[in-house]
C-alpha cells in the first residue's frame, strides 16, 4: 500500500456555536486524487484551510506528508494550494508571478526563472509568460494558479474549485493537468469541486461532506454502491428494436417493462418485488434480462442501474443527512 | 489540447529543502517594491508630490523676495511639507498592505507559503518605507535651492532624514497594524488618514494662540507635532542639536513601540478572518 500522505483525524473547527467542520476524518495515499464534495457551506473550503494551516483547528489533528499539524512551516513547504476564488496581481506578468512564488519557497533567481518557464509550458501558457495577468482569461488564470501551486514540487496539492466558472474545454484542460500531477509527480491531490461527472473520471476516492460532517467516504464505486437502487434500470436501444427488446425482457417473471415518457428508445426495467424474479437477486435478474436482450441481437446503447452515478449518490447522501 | 505536467527539472523537493535563495522578507520586500514602483502607484504619488513641492517652493521663494518669510523659515516649511507627505504616503501604503491583499484575494496564497507571517509584514514595511525615501530624495533639490545661501542645507537634510525616518517607521507600522486589523481596505485607509489628520492638526494651529502646559503636553505626546517642533527649533530658532532632544522621545518611542508591536503581534493579526469565502 502506498504511503498515507494526507490524514485528518477528528478535525473540528467551531466559530462560536457554528460548526464549520465537525469531527472530519479521512486519509489519502501518495498519487491518489481525493474528491472533496458537498453542497455550498458543507465545510469543504474550511477543511482545506485547516489542512493547509491557514486556519487552526478547534480540535483534532492531521498530518501532511508525514508532518504533524503542529509543524506548520514544514507542511507549507510540501503543499501546493489553489484557493477558492484566488486573486491575481493584474499588473504582474505570468512569469513574474511564478518567479516570485518560486523564490518564496527558497529557490534562487536562476532556478525560479527556469522553473517558471517550465511550468508555464506545462500548463499551456508559454506564449503568455511575458503578458500581464490582467489580460488572461479565467481559464488561463486558473491554469496559472495551478502552476503556482506546483512551484515547490509539492507532495500534496489542494485545489479548491479549480474548474469554477470555466467552459467545458477549460474544465477538461484543468482535469488533464490534475490527472498528470497525480500520475507523473506522484502527488496526492485533494480536489474540492461541484463537477461530479469529472470527479467520477479522475478521483480514486471521494469524501462527501454536509453541514461540516463526513456523510460518506470511500472509492467512487463504494460511495455509489451505498446509494444504488439496484431493482430498477434504464435500457436504451435503437428505436426500431424497442419492441423486440421489450419482448425479450417480458420472458422474465417479475420484471416490469415500461417506456420512459417522451423518450421512445428508452425502457425502464423494474423488479416488481425483489426476490420474486427467477434470479436470486434483483441485480442478477437485471443481468439475465440484459443477457437476453444482447442474445437476441439487439444492440444496447445504454444500460444503467438507477442511482448508479455519483450525482445520484451525492444527492441521496446529502438529502438524507439533512432529513 | 492535452496538457502534461512532468516531474520538474528544477524546483524539486530537494531544491526547496535546500533553500538556496534569499530570505523571505527580502523576497517579499523586493516584490512589493516592484509592485509599488512599476504599477505606477508610487510614481504617480511622487509626481503629485513634486508638483505640490514646486508650488510650495515657488510661493515661499516669492514671499522671501518680498521679505515676508525669512529664508530659514522657507527651508523649514518645505522640509516639514516633505516629511508630512512622505509619512502620509508611507502610512497609506502600509494601510493597504494586508487588508488590500485580503480584498484582492491574494493573501491566502501568501499564507500557505513557508515564509513566516512576520517576514511578510517586514517585507511590506520596507516597501512602504521606500516611498518615504523617494519623497525625501525628491525634496533635496528644492531644499538645496532654498537653503544653500543660509548654510543650513546639511543640517536640514540630516534632520529631515532622521526625524522623517523615525516617523515613517512608526506610522508605517501603525498603518500595517490597522490594515491587519481591518477586513475592508477602505476602512483601513480611512482610519489611517483620520489618524494622520489628528496628528497633524496641532501643527496647523495659529502661532499666536496662548501655549500653556496643556498645549505643551499635547505637542510632546504627538509624534508628528513634536518631531516637526524639533526641526523648527533647530532650523528656525537656531538651537543646538542637544537642546531640544526631548522632542524626539515621542517619535522614537512611536517607532520602537509600533515597530515592535508589528513584529511581535502582527503575525497573529495576519490571517483570514471568519466568513472570508468560508466553505
Amino acid at each position: 500500500m502506498a504511503n498515507i500522505s494526507v490524514e485528518a483525524i477528528h478535525l473540528t473547527k467551531h466559530y462560536g456555536a457554528y460548526n464549520a467542520v465537525d469531527d472530519v476524518s479521512f486519509s489519502g495515499s501518495q498519487g491518489e486524487i481525493i474528491g472533496l464534495l458537498g453542497p455550498n457551506g458543507a465545510g469543504k473550503t474550511t477543511t482545506i484551510r485547516l489542512l493547509t494551516t491557514v486556519l487552526g483547528p478547534t480540535s483534532g489533528e492531521f498530518s501532511i506528508a508525514g508532518h504533524q499539524s503542529t509543524a506548520a512551516t514544514e507542511i507549507r513547504r510540501c503543499i501546493g494550494v489553489l484557493p477558492e476564488s484566488s486573486g491575481y496581481p493584474s499588473h504582474q506578468t505570468g512569469g513574474e508571478y511564478l518567479r516570485f512564488y518560486a523564490r518564496l519557497y527558497g529557490l534562487s533567481r536562476r532556478q525560479a526563472r527556469s522553473l517558471s518557464a517550465e511550468l508555464l509550458a506545462a500548463v499551456g501558457l508559454e506564449q503568455w509568460g511575458r503578458s500581464r495577468i490582467s489580460i488572461y482569461s479565467r481559464g488561463m488564470r486558473q491554469r496559472l494558479g495551478i502552476a503556482r501551486a506546483l512551484v515547490n514540487d509539492p507532495s500534496v496539492v489542494f485545489l479548491d474549485e479549480p474548474t469554477l466558472g470555466l467552459d467545458p474545454a477549460g474544465q477538461a484542460q484543468v482535469l488533464d493537468i490534475i490527472r498528470t500531477v497525480a500520475d507523473a509527480r506522484d502527488a496526492t491531490v485533494v480536489l474540492s469541486t461541484h463537477l461530479l461527472p469529472e470527479v467520477e473520471q479522475v478521483c480514486s476516492k471521494v469524501v462527501i461532506l454536509n453541514q461540516g460532517r463526513v456523510v460518506v467516504s470511500g472509492s467512487v464505486g463504494e460511495v455509489i454502491g451505498r446509494a444504488l437502487i439496484e431493482h430498477s434500470a434504464h435500457l436504451r436501444v435503437p428505436l426500431h428494436h424497442v419492441e423486440r427488446a421489450r419482448q425479450a425482457l417480458m420472458h422474465f417473471p417479475g420484471l416490469t417493462i415500461n417506456q420512459v415518457e417522451g423518450q421512445p428508445d428508452l425502457l425502464r426495467i423494474a423488479v416488481e418485488t425483489p426476490g420474486a424474479a427467477s434470479a436470486a437477486s434483483p441485480a442478477e435478474a437485471m443481468n439475465a434480462g440484459l443477457t437476453a436482450v444482447t442474445a437476441a441481437g439487439i444492440p444496447v446503447l445504454r444500460f444503467e442501474l438507477e442511482g448508479a452515478r455519483l450525482s445520484d449518490a451525492f444527492l441521496k447522501m446529502t438529502s438524507e443527512a439533512v432529513a | 489540447m492535452t496538457l502534461q505536467v512532468a516531474p520538474p527539472a528544477v524546483g524539486t523537493r530537494q531544491d526547496v529543502q535546500a533553500g538556496e535563495g534569499q530570505p523571505g522578507w527580502l523576497v517579499v520586500a523586493q516584490q512589493e517594491c516592484r509592485d509599488l514602483w512599476t504599477s505606477g502607484r508610487g510614481l504617480i504619488l511622487l509626481f503629485l508630490f513634486s508638483v505640490l513641492l514646486s508650488a510650495v517652493t515657488y510661493l515661499t521663494s516669492t514671499n522671501q523676495a518680498l521679505n515676508f518669510l525669512e529664508q530659514r523659515e522657507s527651508v523649514n516649511l518645505v522640509l516639514q511639507f516633505a516629511v508630512a507627505v512622505g509619512v502620509l504616503a508611507t502610512l497609506v501604503v502600509g494601510a493597504d498592505g494586508i487588508s488590500g491583499e485580503r480584498e484582492r484575494g491574494t493573501l491566502e496564497t501568501l499564507l500557505v507559503t513557508p515564509v513566516a507571517r512576520r517576514s511578510i509584514i517586514v517585507g511590506k514595511l520596507i516597501a512602504a518605507l521606500t516611498l518615504w525615501f523617494a519623497t525625501f530624495g525628491v525634496s533635496i533639490p528644492y531644499l538645496w535651492v532654498l537653503g544653500r545661501e543660509v548654510g543650513i542645507l546639511g543640517p536640514a537634510l540630516v534632520l529631515g532624514f532622521g526625524v522623517g525616518t523615525l516617523l515613517a517607521v512608526g506610522l508605517g507600522s501603525i498603518g500595517l497594524l490597522i490594515s491587519a486589523a481591518c477586513n475592508s481596505n477602505k476602512t483601513s485607509i480611512a482610519a489611517s488618514i483620520f489618524l494622520l489628520l489628528i496628528l497633524f492638526a496641532p501643527t496647523q494651529l495659529p502661532s499666536g494662540l496662548p501655549q500653556g502646559w496643556f498645549f505643551e503636553v499635547l505637542l510632546r505626546a504627538n509624534p508628528v507635532a513634536s518631531g516637526l517642533a524639533y526641526i523648527s527649533a533647530l532650523l528656525v530658532e537656531g538651537h543646538a542639536w542637544t537642546q531640544d532632544l526631548s522632542y524626539l522621545i515621542t517619535p522614537l518611542l512611536t517607532a520602537i513601540i509600533a515597530g515592535s508591536a508589528l513584529i511581535f503581534a502582527g503575525p497573529q493579526l495576519v490571517r483570514l478572518t471568519r466568513g472570508v469565502n468560508a466553505g
